[in-house]
This record gives structure tokens, C-alpha cells and sequence, in this order.
């Protein structure tokens, strides 16, 4: 008996190692992607397929998602191990975050697009158009998708994302043998790493080189800014976030918000801290601080003075309060109300980054007119 | 009254001030307490912005802990007598989720009619309005029923369905609104003292004054009611009159700090037990300042402990005042051995 016991031992333990050896062979002929500032993906060519990893899907994850994109009829060697197989290029797709949309009209297959939950967000004209047309699925909100209308319109990918791994909606999409793939643009804290994520969608649609070519231009046009900005020595401090209640929501230091302000000049007030999500501090200790910053962005969802003020009289005491140097993107919507910096800003941190030029700094860019913020009414 | 109870009073009263100018000097920002003692006697500080915190921040927010404590204790003492029922608080009648409902419109239904309201959506005074809006209409509702009901038990049950009515209309608003609305929701759900400015504190005051006022004038009463309706009456006791002022008083206080403060929970239900575990009284004419004292002297410590000295991060007020309550309330039940009720 134990013989018998040993040998299959042994047994399983070749055929085990002659898989690994399969696997390393069909493996090394794989050409990475450069993918340079994104830590959250990494993209594998093959002959006929490529192998896109997503190494944190969420924040905290303890797992890595690993998809293979088929061509059609391609020869998949048996080694491969994923998580989920999709053939590409997609042709119907269904995506939950505005953030994606923009990657989907720079690579032009915006019409590939069946269904979206709140439709009522999206800004980006050619989507806005086909959505005026009826060509796009309303599929109710992100937390509670309408899992009836999803499996209906059967797309070959649903690109969600997931805050901490629970969505049952996605396992009951998947169970109907719907592909669902994970998007973390948002966990990427460098700003030229979240727009790196345009790569990710260029794979599910066979364009990576045109979204290499396109990420390229966006990484130049920041990279060009943000030399421009280094030029200027005098530093403005700023202050960011607002109350709710009596506590003071602000980015992190080391957070994409905070990147964003140091590459345009500006001496953040928390530049110095670091972690995730958003700090809570205070009323005094945002006060004693910040009172005299010099300029002040991203108040919450204010978009005017008055509004300000009738939340708390305490803002009238910060100097960039009296000197009106308060700037948000708030009030900056689309057509039917999205607000345009939460769709835009992960794929054009150039655009994000000229505006704050243009507001710590408007001698270097005389001529630019800001994209996503404007000035509090 | 006996020695023994002016003692304690002595030493709460003594307490209550030791707590006060602790919670004025200590917050996120470090101030010595000299500069805390200049302030508060109109003297000129080192640095303009300590005098604006301790003045126009910490000061009403001090101020705001004692009116919600003792307001809320004492509501709490005037529904567990009413009903006779140890587990009654403040907002067994149905306030604070009248005023959750009040919130939940004008936060979350605000798409409906958002450009009508404009700028006031972001007021303060709108989030007032609407959660004294809605406990008003709770409070209606409850008085209706309690003049057409002979058992002070059942206005209980008809406070607690208002509750599951008004809960579940919520949960619909917040299913359908957009993460940033429910997060201000959210927010204001959690309770917070530090927002106001005089002008609400003085409003603030004038409620409390008028709760507290209009509850001691029951004190008597309240007195018979704890020996049963039966007994009350037989002592000339008008006990529709008396629920009804009762009624009134806890709503003007719970109401008023409700749409303030935000619904605070935990002090209400546990100050009068903590109270009487204290000092072992049925008399409210002992009880009633008892409770005042003890409320705010509890408000002020758990706001202390929120804005940890040195420490920039707030932790919300309604997780303090339930995280160290609720273990001091166990811990003298056990002492105890027993419920005094």
C-alpha cells in the first residue's frame, strides 16, 4: 500500500513539474509592455493572446486578478492559468466608472459600448450622443447594478471595480459566464500612472500601440508642464478640502491630489503627510495651519462664496477667503450635470496640471484657459 | 434634603467647572492654559488665531456639550418616568428619526427640487429647519394619538413604528442618491457640537430654557406618576395634562439638539441610570438637577476625549459617547447587582 502511495507521489509530482516546465516555455516568449508610472497592471504579448495581470484590484487586496485576452481561434497553450478569458478585440463592452469613458473615445470604440449604470454622469460628447440615441443600456447604480438588464445585453467584458472585493452583482454576472475584469485606475496614487491605465483598455481592444501613442502625448504634455512650473521659484501654499460638519476632509501629501500640487508649484499645506484615502483633521487645526494659504482648491462641493459662508462663518476668517483665491471644480458639468474633472482628470492629468499652473502660476500660461476648475462664483 | 446630597452636588458642581475649562484648554491645537485663561478673561493672546479658536470655536462648542448633555439626560429622565420604563431615551418618541427624515429630504431628495433651494441647500440653517420640520411632524402625530390613547404604553409603540416609518423612507432616499449627498447624510447622522456659531448656540439656549423650565414645572407630578396613573390621579394628577407638558418638554429639548447637533445617542438612556445608581433618589426634585449636572459633565468629558489633545483627527461624537458610556453603565450594573429604577 504505502508503495502504491509513493508512486503516485512521485507520479504527480513529475507531471507537476513537467507543467511547470510547459509553462515557463510558452512563458518566456511573452513581450512585457513598458508600462512606467501604472503599479497597479502589467500587460504580457503572446503570439495570438496577451496575459493582463491587475496586481491590486482593490486596496488591502491579497490577491492578483490574471486575464487572458484571446484572439479568435488562437491556440491556447493548456499551462496558462487565469482568472478569466476574453476574447478580444471586445466587441460589446459594459464599464462602471465615467473614468473609463475617455479611454474608450481616445481609442474610438465608444460604440462598443452597451451599458453603463447612471448614465446621468456621463459628459463625453460622442458617448452623450449615442446615450441621446438610445444606444446605451441603463443598468441602474454601481452598488446595486440591474443584474436582469446586464445579462441581457450578454457583453464579452463587464470592466468593474471594486472598493474592497465584495460585489455580489459581479459573481452573479460571472456565474452566467460573463467575463468581469477589475479597473483599479483609481487606487494609483501618480498622475501620470492613472492615465497610464488607457494601455489597459487598449489591450481588451487589440490597440495597444494607439494607446501607448496617445498616453505618450499625455505624458510629454505633463512632463513639458511641469518643467515650465519648475521654473518659478516663489511657491504659493495651499490649502485644499472642506468641512462636513466640523471636520476638515483633505488629500494626503503623498496622494494623486498632492502630486498634482507639487508638480505645479505649489506648496501644500499637508504636503508632508502620507496614506491613504483622506485626512480628517480638525476645525482649529485646519485654522491654525491654513489660515493664511494662499490659495485654496477643491472645497468639497461648494461652488460659491455665499455657499461657503452659509455652511460655516469660520471660512470668512482664511486669507485665501478674503483675497477670493478659492478655486474648485465643482461647478465645471457637462451636459446633463457629471462633473467634468471626475471623468477627465485620470486620463488628462496635463489638462489638471496646467489648470493649477495656471492658478498658483498665471504668468506662465497666459494665453491657457482652464479646463476643469474655475474660480468660486 | 440630606448632607450626603449637597455633597455630591458640591462635588459635581466642582467637577462640572474642572471639566469646562479642561475642555476649552485641550484640542487639537496646543494652547497653554495661561493663554486659555487670558482668552477667556478678555485679555490679548500671543497669536491672533488661539484667541478666534478658544473664542469662536471652542467656547460655543463647550457651551453646545452642555446644553445637548444635560437637555438630552433630562429628556431621557422625563420618558423613562412617563412610561415607567428603564429602557425609554429621548428619542423613543420618534424625534430624531423625524428629524433624520427632515435631513434625508433636503440632503438626498434635494435632486427634486435642488435649483429651487440654490444655495441654501449648503446652509446650516436649511438642515435645521428640515430636522425641526421633521420632528415636528413626528411630534404632531404622536400628540394626536396620545390624546385619543388612555395608555401612556402605547404611545411608546406608535413612537417606535414612526421610527421604522421614517427609517425605512431613509434607506429608499439613500438607495437612489449620489455618494456625495449620502456622505453629507452620513455626516450629519454621526452628530457633531462643533459647528455652531453664537447665534445658534443663543438659539440653542432659548430652547433649553424653555424645555427645562416647562419640566420642572412637572417635577411634582412626575413625582406622583412614579406610584402608577392610578395613584397620580387619586392625588389630583391630571395625567393627560401632565403627558402632554411632558411630551412638549422633551420635545422642545431633543428636538431643538437634534436639529443642532445631530441625533446624539447613547447620553439620554444612560445619564439617568448612571444618575441613580449614584444617588439612590426617586425624588426629581433631586433627580432633575442631578441629571442636568451629570449630562453635561458627561457630554464635555466624551467631546474632550473626541478632540484628543495634540491629536489633529477627530473621532465622531456619537461613537465616543457609546464606546465609554456604555462600559461604565454595565460596570455599575454589575456592582450593583441591581436595576434602581
Amino acid at each position: 500500500m504505502k508503495k502504491i502511495i509513493f508512486l503516485f507521489l512521485t507520479l504527480g509530482f513529475f507531471s507537476c513539474q513537467d507543467h511547470q516546465k510547459e509553462l515557463a516555455a510558452v512563458l518566456a516568449h511573452g513581450d512585457t509592455l513598458n508600462v512606467e508610472y501604472a503599479n497597479g497592471f502589467e500587460i504580457v504579448e503572446y503570439e495570438g493572446f496577451k496575459l493582463v495581470t491587475v496586481k491590486d484590484p482593490w486596496p488591502q487586496a491579497e490577491k492578483s486578478f490574471t486575464y487572458l485576452l484571446a484572439e479568435k481561434d488562437a491556440e491556447i497553450p493548456e499551462a496558462v492559468e487565469y482568472d478569466e478569458k476574453i476574447q478580444i478585440p471586445v466587441e460589446k463592452i459594459v464599464v462602471t466608472s465615467t473614468t473609463h469613458i475617455p479611454s474608450l473615445e481616445t481609442l474610438g470604440v465608444e460604440k462598443t459600448l452597451k451599458g453603463f449604470p447612471s448614465l446621468g454622469y456621463i459628459s463625453s460628447s460622442k458617448t452623450r450622443d449615442l446615450i441621446d440615441a438610445g444606444k446605451i443600456q441603463e443598468l441602474g447604480t454601481n452598488q446595486n447594478i440591474n443584474t436582469e438588464l446586464l445579462l441581457e445585453i450578454q457583453p464579452d467584458v463587464v470592466v468593474g471595480f471594486s472598493v474592497n472585493g465584495n460585489n455580489k452583482a459581479y459573481d452573479l454576472v460571472r456565474k452566467n459566464g460573463i467575463p468581469v475584469v477589475f479597473n483599479s485606475d483609481w487606487t494609483e496614487q501618480n498622475p501620470l500612472g492613472k492615465a497610464e491605465w488607457i494601455k489597459f483598455f487598449g489591450a481588451l481592444y487589440n490597440k495597444l500601440p494607439e494607446a501607448t501613442a496617445a498616453f505618450e502625448k499625455v505624458e510629454k504634455a505633463y512632463l513639458e508642464a511641469k518643467k515650465l512650473a519648475k521654473s518659478t521659484a516663489e511657491k504659493p501654499r495651499v490649502l485644499a478640502g472642506a468641512m462636513y460638519r466640523d471636520q476638515w476632509f483633505l488629500p494626503y501629501g503623498n496622494s494623486w491630489q498632492g502630486h498634482f500640487i507639487e508638480d505645479a508649484g505649489g506648496e501644500y499645506v499637508y504636503g508632508k503627510t502620507t496614506g491613504n484615502g483622506s485626512i480628517a483633521l480638525s476645525f482649529e487645526k485646519v485654522f491654525q495651519d491654513g489660515k493664511d494659504a494662499d490659495i485654496w482648491i477643491a472645497p468639497g462641493n461648494f461652488t460659491s462664496y455665499s455657499q461657503l459662508l452659509k455652511s460655516s462663518e469660520h471660512y470668512r476668517k482664511f486669507k485665501a477667503f478674503q483675497n477670493k483665491q478659492i478655486y474648485n471644480y465643482a461647478g465645471v458639468v457637462g451636459r446633463t450635470g457629471g462633473v467634468l474633472y471626475y471623468e477627465f482628470a485620470p486620463n488628462r492629468p496635463d489638462l489638471v496640471l496646467k489648470d493649477l499652473i495656471k492658478i498658483f502660476h498665471p504668468e506662465l500660461l497666459p494665453n491657457y484657459s482652464l479646463a476643469f476648475f474655475k474660480s468660486l462664483d | 434634603m440630606n448632607t450626603k446630597i449637597w455633597t455630591y452636588f458640591t462635588v459635581g458642581i466642582f467637577l462640572f467647572l474642572g471639566i469646562v475649562f479642561l475642555n476649552i484648554s485641550f484640542g487639537s491645537v496646543k494652547i497653554p492654559f495661561s493663554e486659555t485663561l487670558t482668552a477667556l478673561t478678555g485679555g490679548d493672546l500671543s497669536h491672533e488665531s488661539w484667541e478666534y479658536i478658544i473664542l469662536e470655536y471652542r467656547l460655543p462648542k463647550a457651551l453646545t456639550a452642555i446644553l445637548a448633555g444635560s437637555g438630552l439626560a433630562l429628556s431621557g429622565l422625563l420618558m423613562q418616568t412617563l412610561f415607567r420604563n428603564p429602557l425609554a431615551g429621548p428619542y423613543v418618541l420618534g424625534l430624531s428619526s423625524g428629524a433624520s427624515l427632515g435631513v434625508a429630504i433636503l440632503l438626498m431628495g434635494g435632486i427634486w427640487f435642488g435649483a429651487f433651494l440654490g444655495d441654501d441647500l449648503f446652509s446650516k440653517w436649511a438642515l435645521v429647519l428640515a430636522a425641526s420640520l421633521g420632528s415636528l411632524l413626528v411630534l404632531f402625530a404622536v400628540l394626536a394619538a396620545s390624546l385619543r390613547l388612555r395608555d401612556t404604553m402605547a404611545i411608546l409603540i406608535i413612537g417606535l413604528m414612526f421610527a421604522s416609518l421614517t427609517g425605512a423612507v431613509v434607506s429608499v432616499l439613500s438607495y437612489f442618491s449620489p455618494a456625495a449627498n449620502l456622505q453629507r447624510y452620513i455626516f450629519w447622522s454621526f452628530g457633531s457640537l462643533g459647528n455652531l456659531s453664537w447665534i445658534e448656540v443663543g438659539i440653542l439656549g432659548l430652547f433649553w430654557i424653555l424645555g427645562i423650565g416647562i419640566a420642572i414645572f412637572c417635577i411634582k407630578n412626575l413625582n406622583a406618576l412614579l406610584l402608577g396613573e392610578r395613584y397620580a390621579k387619586s392625588l389630583g394628577v391630571s395625567i393627560k395634562a401632565n403627558r402632554i407638558w411632558v411630551i412638549v418638554a422633551t420635545s422642545l429639548l431633543a428636538g431643538s439638539i437634534t436639529a443642532f447637533a445631530g441625533p446624539i445617542a447613547f447620553v439620554g438612556l444612560a445619564v439617568p441610570h448612571l444618575v441613580r445608581q449614584v444617588i439612590p433618589s426617586n425624588n426629581h426634585l433631586i433627580l432633575v438637577p442631578s441629571v442636568l449636572l451629570a449630562g453635561a459633565i458627561l457630554m464635555l468629558l466624551c467631546d474632550t476625549i473626541s478632540q484628543m489633545p495634540g491629536n489633529a483627527y477627530i473621532i465622531p461624537i456619537n461613537a465616543i459617547t457609546s464606546i465609554f458610556g456604555a462600559p461604565i453603565v454595565i460596570w455599575l450594573l454589575m456592582r450593583k447587582k441591581k436595576l434602581i429604577f
